[in-house]
């Protein structure tokens, strides 16, 4: 018997063992399907099995003999919901989108059946794909997209390129992830953990591979051999096939002396625990999760800090200290805290590396491709042109996939002690587990208003729970708030035998604006005052003034429901403010180059889903006057000219700069040439064409100028800090269910201020993400652990769960441009002031809704339950 | 990327029950029937790799089938799907048919099967986390008892605490449905028997998730003829909107006078995620004899779920769901009557 796929007879499958994604993938090479959670979790997996979605992650490969598969290949990308997602922009990194097209191409076929072209409600295209999650939060788009695709109005192929250019790619699953290029003959590599909280390691043997000699095994321990997590990487090994691995890591045998643990940051601070960096050698070595480099702080045990940042401090304490004495009933003095969140990206860290005559060539999942080679080249002493790093889709990072993670070096070593490619890629467990996550938090806010109702001081402090990592920076973010009363900030690392923690989009921002918000909005009712009226009063920045005004018009707000609400389900809404730095990367280049007669835009830098390529063709295309289509973009190559990394806000402000003086020099190079291009304005599509005919080989590399009155710090290894500062504020409606203790949000609303926009409506995506991710955070996100020996329990994305469909608002962003004209291109980023605010807005939301003030996160039902009823 | 190779060595695909149990006899291989939650335990090391016997082949195992007396018996391997979209099964159980639409995803509902879905294994993060031992891995603590519960059973039968996980299971006790297995050992050997669903768990036994053994295959499920003037509801706490393991869960069903108009002669009750089977709330039906459609239930209702706290026997963090169980119910009560109120 055969199977069919895509229409076309193929051999059954004979292996009893696999599954039938891996029988697509590897056996067929249909790598649209994707595999992410290996549970059945998030769909990115679905193919359709005789025309109903099926998760091929769980289905025994031998289910599909006799039957007809259809993968995202198979749809050909023709189908009207693969266009609608493409034209509504219905994805930001791509991974998950294959999964969505096909399930949604059966939905969208059964409802245009049943109910001719009629849009569908959220509830129904919510229902229908259930069963997928998009880690980005393209939800809204896809929402859309669907909705657009039933009515009908995507039968031909629309006349306008959707807005963004890689879109098709990822709709037909032909764009291809790191894990897809492990070439045939590809060994696979894994990595042996450890399975104590806290040891010395004295050795680390392999046991027998199949000639009865040791298998192959390299060393990933750090010079002072201990491990001081569950899950903290040892040593990896290879075999040719995974399963053959995993057998070899379970034979390599680890002799150790274990040393005492401890889990919990309450028992970690008390005396006598055991202590996780004794010296100050190791102290120093401790890694970090800040996203710049951690000041120096003092050590107490297992407590670092505090790091201190004050304006006037000592005034500060002195009047909180005096008005708690008193018992001011303006002193407001509060204790929140958050839980852990990972960042989960639906393509996990992955690494195929291969040697060839001395040079290494190298696929990884990385925010930062020019980072890593130049790293990898350190490592390994190279010539950095010798390192060939390729990372042409990536998907999802969210600031986990920024440094030269286990599974790089794994795979780089083992590959060449091997001699074969060989891939390392995380399962779901290690994902959740060793990844890297926003480490947990808990912060004491007080505040202190005057009789006139201003701030008279401000005190936060802020202990971070990031396993053995440090780099709490939670309290300081609040000194950038609310203008320049007299306040202090203190910041507090309490590290534990747990995992460490990774810079997550925004570092310390949610859980700074989890405490600072909800402290507002308290003061704001101490005084009798409207939560917003407070805000405009205390926050002296302008571009916020701006979005408080717009707020002030919102329907959303401006008739939400007043006074005491009663019954089982009650509405609220709720709003918070934001800022965060402007980060740039000073070093940013892009080349450009006419080949064949086209011209090419070129960067080692990555799209992670943010929209970076498109946003590299859509400069050069506007500021030469010609069309997009015109150009290739090429990305993700280390050979190219330094790319910024994708993190730290700063990818668009600092490349799209760097394309546009790339485009006005290509001009210029052009008209030495060809002297009917103008020197300025749109150059004609003719005048274009034959100017390229003329300049074969032609090529300029554009950098990314100084703003104007220079930036606030000097390069620090390609980052600098701008002057001015972005701001957000989120409106968030909820409905709570006092019975059942469920929290449904309804709408958002997103004002962002981060000056001139690049590519509308992708920036628009990423701000509707952040608001997913920032429900995702208050509701349901939450790793959790085995307290004796702080194994992760959530390790997988059923235990671990991140927002899906059904679960988000419907989202409405605003951008407010102005501000920023001093930076070169007018705008700066928004990937990480756009999810700040969005779990305290939501918490103000519960608080309006019931009058109960929530603390900690996630606003788990239970919680719920114990404060309601 | 878990491109797993599942360690199995062998799959036999029968095509009769009486084939399968053959090929179950003498222990050591494993039935397979939707494979996905087999696929997932495999994977985390929760069921040791073997010999494996698909029953995808074996049509006698699929659909239901009508009596005349109306009642019908649904084969084990029917799709969970298909108890939700069989409009004859939807229309006789709505009760079942709500359950199976709510339960994990489309995805999965299209291949899980009624037998699977029954004899699926408990979602405890310990048993499903290759580092830890506990009762049902051939160790001899429980290790969540004393860990995270969090979603931890509420009534504590035995030294496990982990909740049953099966909707359908929760579903088909309200509608008195009975299982049959066709025994592959012991003197029972080649037998078939017919038991009440309830019978297919022992919450006492922290060992297992059912008590069939490895060479028995559940054939199918029985339901009586349906309830003219039935109005049943099913319902589950959960945070997440969809395709969420529920906190608790609740299928109540009334039968009705006068067509479903009349007051409530009959009812039953079924919560899940409460306790390491389902279970029936006889106190709750008793109560709720007399309530009328339309209206809102009584407060001798009310005062029986306030004695469901007497029920309970909370872990130290699962007393969370002492109140919810009595919303759950008490919510999915209303929906059966149709409350005005909610």
């Amino acid at each position: 018997m055969h199977t069919s796929v895509n229409g076309a007879p193929s051999p059954a499958p004979d292996d009893p063992g696999l599954s039938a994604a891996e029988h697509l993938r590897d056996r067929l090479g249909l790598t649209g399907t994707k595999v992410a959670c290996g549970s059945g979790a998030c769909g990115a997996c679905t193919i359709l099995v005789d025309g109903a979605p099926t998760a091929s992650c769980l289905l025994p490969a031998d289910h599909l003999t006799g039957r007809s598969v259809t993968t995202v290949e198979g749809l050909d990308g023709v189908h009207p919901v693969q266009r609608a997602l493409a034209a509504h922009d219905g994805l930001q990194c791509g991974y998950c989108t294959p999964g969505f097209a096909v399930e949604a191409s059966v939905f969208v076929d059964a409802w245009r059946a049943e109910h001719g072209d009629s849009r569908p409600e959220r509830g129904a295209i919510a229902d229908a794909l259930a069963g997928h999650l998009c880690r980005c939060g393209a939800y809204e788009g896809i929402f859309a997209a669907v909705a657009a695709a039933c009515a009908g109005e995507f039968d031909t192929e629309p006349d306008q390129a959707p807005p963004r250019s890689d879109a098709p790619a990822k709709v037909t699953g032909s764009a291809r992830f790191s894990a897809d290029f492990a070439p045939h003959g590809a060994w696979e590599g894994v990595i042996v953990r450890s399975t104590v909280p806290h040891a010395r390691v004295l050795k680390v043997s392999a046991g027998p591979g199949p000639d009865g000699s040791p298998a192959p095994l390299v060393d990933l321990l750090g010079e002072d051999r201990v491990v001081r997590y569950v899950g903290q990487p040892i040593a990896a090994v290879a075999a040719p096939t995974r399963e053959a691995a995993k057998e070899f890591a379970k034979a390599v045998r680890v002799d150790l002396e274990p040393l005492p643990a401890v889990t919990d940051p309450g028992e970690a601070r008390a005396p006598g625990a055991p202590v996780l960096y004794p010296t100050k050698e190791e102290r120093a070595a401790a890694p970090a999760y800040g996203e710049a480099p951690t000041p120096p702080a003092p050590w107490n045990g297992n407590v670092r800090g505090p790091g201190v940042v004050s304006w006037r401090g000592p005034t500060a304490v002195s009047r909180l200290r005096a008005a708690s004495r008193r018992k001011d009933p303006l002193l407001v003095a509060e204790e929140y805290t958050t839980a852990t969140q990972v960042h989960s990206p639906l393509e996990p860290h992955v690494s195929v590396a291969s040697w060839a005559d001395g040079d290494l060539y190298l696929h990884v999942s990385t925010q930062s491709v020019s980072k890593i080679a130049n790293k990898a080249a350190k490592r390994w002493d190279l010539p950095r042109e010798r390192v060939h790093l390729v990372t042409e889709y990536v998907g999802g990072g969210f600031g986990a996939k920024n440094s030269l993670s286990a599974d790089v070096v794994a795979a780089v070593e083992l590959s060449r002690l091997v001699g074969h490619p060989v891939r390392v890629c995380l399962d779901r467990a290690e994902e959740l587990t060793d990844a890297g996550h926003r480490p947990g938090t808990r912060t004491r806010v007080a505040l202190l208003a005057g009789r006139d109702g201003s701030l008279r001081a401000m005190s936060v402090d802020s202990h971070g729970d990031g396993g053995v990592s440090v780099g709490s920076n939670a309290a300081v973010l609040a000194a950038l708030m609310y203008g320049r009363s007299p306040r202090r900030t203190r910041d507090f690392d309490v590290v534990t035998n747990r995992p460490p923690g990774q810079p997550m989009r925004g570092p310390g921002g949610p859980p700074m604006a989890w405490a600072l918000e909800q402290a507002v909005d308290t003061m704001a009712l101490r005084l009798d005052e409207d939560p917003l009226s407070l805000r405009r009063r205390w926050d002296g920045n302008p571009k916020r003034q701006a979005l408080y005004q717009r707020v002030a018009d919102l329907p959303l707000w401006r008739d939400r429901p007043r006074g005491k609400r009663t019954g089982r389900f009650r509405r609220g809404v709720g709003l918070a403010a934001a800022g965060w730095p402007y980060l740039l990367a000073p070093e940013a280049r892009v080349e450009l180059v006419v080949e064949g007669g086209a011209l090419v835009v070129r960067s080692a830098t990555q799209d992670i889903g943010t929209g970076i390529r498109n946003v590299l063709g859509e400069v050069v295309a506007d500021r030469l006057g010609v069309s997009a289509a015109d150009l290739r973009v090429e990305i993700g190559q280390s050979s190219s000219v330094h790319g910024t990394g994708s993190f730290g806000s700063r990818t668009t402000t600092s490349m799209g700069p760097a394309a546009a003086d790339a485009a006005d020099r290509m001009r210029d190079a052009l008209r030495e040439l060809s002297p009917d291009v103008p020197a300025e304005g749109p150059v004609p599509e003719h005048v274009f064409k034959e100017a390229l005919a003329a300049a074969e080989g032609v090529s300029v590399v554009g950098e990314r100028g100084r703003d104007r009155w220079g930036q606030l710090t000097p390069n620090m290894d390609d980052l600098a800090v701008g002057r001015g500062m972005s701001g957000a504020v989120h409106v968030m409606e909820v409905e709570v269910d006092t019975l059942l203790g469920r929290v449904r949000p309804t709408r958002c609303w997103a004002g962002i201020a981060a000056g001139r926009i690049y590519s509308e409506r992708l920036a628009r995506n990423q701000c509707e993400g952040a608001v997913v991710q920032g429900v995702g955070y208050a509701l349901f996100e939450e790793r959790r652990d085995d307290p004796a020996s702080g194994v992760v329990l959530s390790d997988n994305l059923e235990d671990y769960r991140i927002p899906g469909m059904g679960d988000v608002p419907e989202t409405e962003v605003y951008f407010h441009e102005e501000g920023f004209e001093h930076v070169v291109g007018g705008g700066i980023g928004l990937g990480e002031v756009s999810v700040v605010g969005v779990a305290a807005a939501l918490g103000n939301a519960v608080y309006d809704a019931t009058g109960w003030r929530p603390h900690d996160l996630p606003l788990r039902p239970d919680r719920l339950i114990g404060a309601l009823r | 990327m878990t491109m797993e190779r599942q360690p199995t060595s062998t799959v036999t695909r029968p095509t009769s029950t009486a084939e399968a149990v053959r090929e179950l006899a003498g222990g050591g291989a494993r039935p397979r029937a939707g494979g996905t939650d087999l696929a997932a335990c495999l994977e985390v090391g929760a069921v040791a790799p073997g010999p494996l016997v698909d029953l995808l082949d074996v049509p006698e195992l699929r659909g239901p089938h009508w009596a005349e007396d109306g009642s019908v018996r649904i084969g084990a391997m029917t799709a969970v799907a298909e108890l939700g979209a069989d409009p004859r099964l939807a229309g006789a159980y709505p009760g079942l048919a709500a359950a199976a639409r709510a339960l994990a995803t489309p995805q999965i509902r299209g291949t899980a099967t009624v037998g699977g879905n029954l004899l699926q294994r408990n979602r405890c993060s310990y048993l499903r986390n290759p580092a830890f031992d506990c009762f049902q891995t051939g160790g001899d603590s429980c290790p969540a008892r004393s860990g995270d519960h969090l979603r931890g059973v509420v009534v504590d039968q035995g030294p496990c605490v982990a909740p049953h996980p099966s909707s359908l299971a929760v579903a088909l006790l309200a509608y008195d449905a009975t299982v049959r297995v066709r025994h592959g050992s012991g003197t029972d050997s080649g037998a078939v028997a017919d038991r009440d669903l309830s019978e297919l768990y022992d919450g006492t036994d922290p060992t297992r998730d059912h008590v069939l053994s490895p060479e028995d295959l559940l054939v199918a499920v029985s339901l009586p003829a349906s309830v003219p003037g039935e109005r049943a509801a099913h319902l589950r706490a959960a945070g997440r909107s969809r395709a969420e393991w529920p906190l608790v869960e609740a299928v109540v069903r009334l039968e009705c006078a006068e067509g479903g108009t009349g007051p409530v002669v009959r009812a039953a009750v079924a919560v899940g995620g409460v306790a390491r089977t389902p279970l029936r709330l006889p106190g709750v039906e008793r109560s709720l004899v007399g309530s009328l459609p339309g209206r809102g239930p009584g407060a001798v209702v009310l005062e029986a779920l306030e004695g469901l706290t007497e029920l309970c026997s909370p872990l130290p963090a699962t007393g969370y769901k002492v109140p919810l169980l009595q919303a759950t119910v008490q919510d999915a009560v209303e929906r059966a009557l149709d409350s005005p109120d909610r």
